[in-house]
C-alpha cells in the first residue's frame, strides 16, 4: 500500500448495536486533499460510520489506517488529536457563549492557569477571516443563523489543525445562497489541502463538490464511484437498491375552482400584506430564503399564531381560526416542518400519533377513546403510506426520518374532512427513496382534488412538483410563477430582490 | 394507493400475564402483597378490622393524589396544595362557627378550593412559560399566609359544632367509614377519565410533547386549567375531611402534604417529567405507604422513621427503571453478539 495515496483508510469495519448490525464489513478510502461524498438512505449506517471514524463508537471488527499507520481511537479526543474533526447538521454549540468561546471549547489557550482571551480572540478573528465570515468573534452564537453557526464549527475544526473534516448533512438546514457559501468554503479548504468527507441527501451537493462518492445501503458497503462517471439513475439504484423511474410523479390534473384564499394578511415583525390562493387539485409551492416568513404565514392560517390583520377564505367562506383545532375542523391540515418536536410525539406508538387529532371524532360519545377503531384506522393509513414498521405500537422514535415523515402524512390523511394540506419542508432530512414516495402521495392527493401548499427550500422539488410557486422575501410575497415560467434563476432573483433593494436603500 | 410493497403492519396487541407483571403497576401489586405480609409480621394488631378503623386518618391525602397525577402527567407540578388544605380547613371552621347550616359549610369549603385552583390555573395558563414549581410556590406562601392571618394570634380554630360535621367521619353499617367510599368513588372517576377518555389522552399528549400536542389540535391551556382547578377542588375535599377528623385547623394543617402526595404519585410510576405512569399505580402506591404507616404506627415505630422508609422507597422507585434499562441493553447486546 502506497503511503501517500490515502490519508484515511478503513477496512472491514463492523459495528454491532443491541439487536442490529449497524455496519457490516464496510470499506472506505479517502485520498489526500479529496472531497469524498458518503451517500445512502437514512439508516444505511452513514452516521454510525462517521462516529467510528471520530472515535465516538468503537468498531467490533476491522482496521483503520491514518496516513498508513493503524490507529485505535478510544474516544473523540483521540480522533481530534489525530486531526479528524466533524461538523454536524445541527451544530452542537453553546448558544449563550461567544464565537471565540465556542471555537476554543475544550482546547482553550491557557498560560499559567489563565485563559488568554486576547490571543484567543485574535486567533478566532484569523480563522473567521480565512473563511470570509461576516460575523465577529465576540458575537453570541445563539444570535447567529444556522449557516453562521456551522461556519463557527468549521472554524473550530480548523482551530484544532484538522487534516480531515467530516461534514454531516451540512446543507440540510441551509438556503440556496447559504449552501453556495458553504460550497465556496469547502472548495477553499480542499485547495488548502484539507481532506473532506461529507454526508448529504442532496445530489446537488455531491455534483458540486465531490470527486468520488461512496454508497452504503442496509449497513453494507455498496461501492465507490467517480462522480463524473456515474449517472444519476445508477447512483439512485445503488442507494435504494431498485430503480426509481420518476422522481417527481407530477400528475396531469385538471385544476378546479379556487378553494383557498388569503387576503392581505399581516403579522408585525414576521410578514406583511400576504395574499395568495390555491385551486382544487393544485400543488402550490412557497419558497424563498429561510426566515422569509413562509412558515409563519401558514402558522397564522392554522391558528398557531395570531395574525394582526387579514382574511382567510376556504371554499368561499371566511374562516375564524383561533386555535389549531379550529383550522382542523375546517379541513386545513398542517404537516409541520419539524417532525420530532412539532409533528410527532416520539415516545408514543405510531397508531396513537396518527389518531391524536381525530380522537374526539372516533371516541364513543365523544368522550371515551375507542382503541379498536383507532387501531384499525391507523393501521389502514400507515399501510397506505407504506410505513416501514412492524406494529402500530412501535414508538415513533424507532423509525428513520423518512418513515417518521410518512407517519406525519398518515396523520393528515386520517383527517377525513381534509380540504387543504399544507406541507412544510416535507422531505427535509428524508432519503431519496422515501422522498419519491412522499412526492407520489402528494400527486395522489392532487388527483383526488385536494389543494396542496408545499413550503420548500429545495429547488428541484419546487420545480418538479408545483403548478405554481409563490416566492417570499423578507415577509412579503415578491412573485408568483407558473410552472412554465418557473426557473431556478427567476426564483432566486425573486427571493433576494427585496433584500438587495433594501440594502441599496440603506447604503443610500 | 395501498402499500406498494404490500407490507402489513400489525395492529394486534398481545397482552400476556408476564407482560402485565413486568409493568410498574404489576410490580406494585406484588409489593403491596409483600408489604401486607411484612406488616402482619411486625404488628399483631394489623388486622383487616383495625386497618379499616385507622385508615381514614391517612386517607384524606388520597383525594389529592388523584388530581396531582393529572398535573404530573401534564409535566407540571403544584406545590401549593398543602396550603389550600390549611386555608379551606380553616374556612370550614369559621363558616360553621358563624352558624351556617352544614350544606353551606361544605359548599363554602369546596368553593374556596375551587377558587384557589382557578387562581393557580389562571397563572399557569396566562404565563405558560413560567415554571409551575415557582408560581405554585408563590401561591403556596400566599394561601398559607391568608390562612395564618385569619387564624390570628392563637394560630388555631376549633370546629365548635362537632355534631354537625360528624356525618363525614361516621361509618356506614358501623364498619365502613364514609371517607373510604367517597375516596373510592372519586378515585374510580379520576382513573377512568385519565386512562379511558380523550381528555386523559390529551393530558398524556401534552406531557409527552406540548408542541406536537398543540399542533395536533389539543387545547393545551384549557387542559392545564382544568387540571389545576380539579387540584384545588380535591385539596378542599382533603381539608374538609381532615377537619371532620380533627375538629379544627391550625397553622400547621396540611403542612408538607404536597410533597407526600407527589411522593406517592412518583412512587406509583408517574414521572414528574410528564407523559408517563397511570393513576392505578399512583393509587396502589398511596395505599402501600398508608398501610406501612398504619403498621409502623401500631408497632410503635417512631413517626420520623416512617418518613425515612418512605423516602427510601421513593428513591428505589426512581432508580429501578434505570437499572432495568441497563439490564435490557446488556441482554440485547448479548443476543446480537
Amino acid at each position: 500500500m502506497s503511503e501517500s495515496e490515502y490519508i484515511l483508510e478503513l477496512n472491514g469495519i463492523t459495528k454491532i448495536f443491541p439487536g442490529v448490525k449497524a455496519l457490516n464489513q464496510v470499506h472506505f478510502q479517502l485520498k489526500r486533499g479529496e472531497v469524498h461524498a458518503l451517500m445512502g438512505e437514512n439508516g444505511a449506517g452513514k452516521s454510525t460510520f462517521i462516529k467510528v471514524i471520530t472515535g465516538v463508537h468503537a468498531a467490533e471488527e476491522g482496521h483503520m489506517y491514518l496516513e498508513g499507520k493503524e490507529v485505535h481511537f478510544r474516544g473523540p479526543k483521540d480522533a481530534l488529536d489525530a486531526g479528524i474533526a466533524a461538523v454536524y447538521q445541527h451544530p452542537t454549540t453553546y448558544p449563550t457563549l461567544s464565537v471565540t468561546e465556542n471555537i476554543f471549547m475544550g482546547h482553550e489557550i491557557i498560560k499559567g492557569g489563565m485563559i488568554q482571551w486576547n490571543e484567543m480572540n485574535a486567533k478566532a478573528q484569523e480563522l473567521l477571516d480565512r473563511l470570509h465570515a461576516n460575523f465577529k468573534p465576540s458575537d453570541e452564537i445563539g444570535a447567529l443563523s444556522v449557516a453562521q453557526q456551522q461556519m463557527t464549527e468549521i472554524a473550530k475544526a480548523l482551530s484544532t489543525n484538522a487534516k480531515i473534516i467530516i461534514l454531516d448533512e451540512p446543507t440540510a438546514s441551509l438556503t440556496a445562497n447559504e449552501s453556495e457559501e458553504l460550497y465556496r468554503i469547502v472548495d477553499q479548504l480542499r485547495d488548502e489541502g484539507v481532506s473532506i468527507i461529507f454526508i448529504s441527501h442532496r445530489f446537488e451537493d455531491m455534483y458540486r463538490l465531490a470527486t468520488r462518492v461512496t454508497v452504503f445501503r442496509d449497513s453494507q458497503y455498496i461501492g465507490t464511484y467517480d462522480v463524473d462517471k456515474i449517472t444519476n439513475a445508477d447512483l439512485v439504484k445503488a442507494m435504494v437498491g431498485r430503480e426509481i423511474s420518476d422522481m417527481y410523479p407530477k400528475p396531469e390534473v385538471k385544476i378546479g375552482d379556487e378553494i383557498f384564499k388569503i387576503e392581505g394578511m399581516s403579522r408585525t415583525g414576521f410578514f406583511k400584506d400576504v395574499s395568495l390562493n390555491v385551486h382544487a387539485g393544485e400543488i402550490v409551492g412557497m419558497t424563498g430564503l429561510v426566515g422569509a416568513g413562509r412558515t409563519e404565514v401558514m402558522e397564522s392560517v392554522c391558528g398557531i399564531t395570531k395574525p394582526d390583520s387579514g382574511k382567510v377564505f376556504l371554499g368561499g367562506k371566511q374562516l375564524k381560526v383561533k386555535k389549531p383545532e379550529d383550522a382542523m375542523k375546517e379541513g386545513i391540515i398542517l404537516l409541520p416542518e419539524n417532525r420530532s418536536t412539532q409533528g410527532l410525539i416520539l415516545s408514543w406508538g405510531l397508531g396513537r400519533n396518527v389518531t391524536l387529532p381525530i380522537q374526539k371524532k372516533l371516541a364513543k360519545g365523544g368522550i371515551f377513546n375507542d382503541s379498536k377503531k383507532e387501531n384499525e384506522l391507523s393501521k389502514k393509513f400507515l399501510e397506505e403510506v407504506d410505513t416501514k414498521a412492524v406494529t402500530i405500537f412501535d414508538p415513533a422514535s424507532s423509525l428513520s426520518g423518512g418513515n417518521q415523515q410518512k407517519v406525519v402524512v398518515a396523520k393528515a390523511l386520517a383527517q377525513d374532512n381534509m380540504k387543504l394540506v399544507i406541507m412544510d419542508e416535507p422531505t427535509k432530512g428524508v432519503d431519496v427513496g422515501a422522498k419519491a414516495e412522499i412526492y407520489a402521495i402528494m400527486g395522489e392527493l392532487a388527483k383526488k382534488g385536494y389543494g396542496i401548499i408545499m413550503i420548500s427550500s429545495e429547488m428541484p422539488e419546487i420545480l418538479g412538483m408545483c403548478d405554481r410557486v409563490y416566492v417570499m422575501c423578507n415577509g412579503r410575497v415578491t412573485g408568483c410563477l407558473n410552472r412554465e415560467e418557473a426557473s431556478q434563476e427567476r426564483i432566486l432573483n425573486l427571493s433576494m430582490e427585496h433584500s438587495s433593494n433594501e440594502r441599496q436603500e440603506e447604503a443610500v | 394507493m395501498a402499500g406498494k410493497s404490500g407490507r402489513s403492519i400489525n395492529a394486534e396487541q398481545k397482552i400476556t400475564a408476564k407482560k402485565l407483571l413486568f409493568t410498574w403497576e404489576g410490580a406494585l401489586i406484588v409489593l403491596f402483597i409483600l408489604v401486607n405480609i411484612f406488616n402482619m409480621n411486625i404488628s399483631q394488631s394489623y388486622t383487616f378490622a383495625n386497618v379499616l378503623r385507622e385508615m381514614p386518618k391517612y386517607l384524606a391525602e388520597m383525594f389529592m393524589v388523584l388530581p396531582m397525577a393529572y398535573i404530573l402527567v401534564l409535566g407540571d407540578i403544584d406545590i401549593s396544595v398543602g396550603s389550600i388544605v390549611c386555608l379551606t380547613g380553616t374556612l370550614t371552621c369559621y363558616i360553621s362557627n358563624a352558624g351556617a347550616p352544614f350544606p353551606i359549610v361544605i359548599l363554602g369549603c369546596l368553593a374556596a378550593g375551587l377558587i384557589c385552583g382557578v387562581i393557580n390555573g389562571s397563572i399557569a395558563t396566562s404565563f405558560p412559560e413560567l415554571p409551575s414549581m415557582i408560581t405554585t410556590l408563590g401561591t403556596q406562601i400566599i394561601f398559607r399566609g391568608i390562612a395564618e392571618i385569619s387564624l390570628g394570634g392563637g394560630g388555631s380554630v376549633a370546629y365548635n359544632n362537632t355534631k354537625q360535621i360528624m356525618p363525614l367521619s361516621t361509618k356506614l353499617g358501623k364498619t365502613v367509614p364514609v371517607i373510604i367510599l367517597v375516596v373510592l368513588v372519586i378515585a374510580i372517576i379520576f382513573t377512568v377519565v385519565l386512562q379511558l377518555t380523550t381528555f386523559g389522552r390529551s393530558l398524556y399528549a401534552i406531557g409527552s410533547n406540548k408542541t406536537s400536542a398543540f399542533y395536533a389540535g389539543v387545547d393545551v391551556q384549557k387542559c392545564r386549567f382544568i387540571a389545576y382547578v380539579l387540584m384545588g377542588l380535591m385539596a378542599s375535599m382533603c381539608g374538609l375531611f381532615l377537619t371532620a377528623y380533627t375538629y379544627g385547623a391550625n397553622t400547621t394543617t396540611g403542612q408538607g402534604f404536597e410533597m407526600e402526595v407527589i411522593a406517592m404519585c412518583v412512587f406509583g410510576g408517574i414521572a414528574s417529567t410528564g407523559g408517563k405512569g397511570t393513576l392505578i399505580g399512583g393509587i396502589i402506591a398511596g395505599l402501600i405507604i398508608t398501610l406501612l404507616r398504619i403498621a409502623l404506627g401500631q408497632a410503635n415505630v417512631n413517626s420520623q422513621m416512617i418518613l425515612v422508609i418512605v423516602g427510601a422507597l421513593l428513591i428505589i422507585a426512581v432508580l429501578i427503571p434505570g437499572i432495568k434499562g441497563k439490564i435490557d441493553e446488556m441482554k440485547k447486546l448479548r443476543a446480537a453478539a
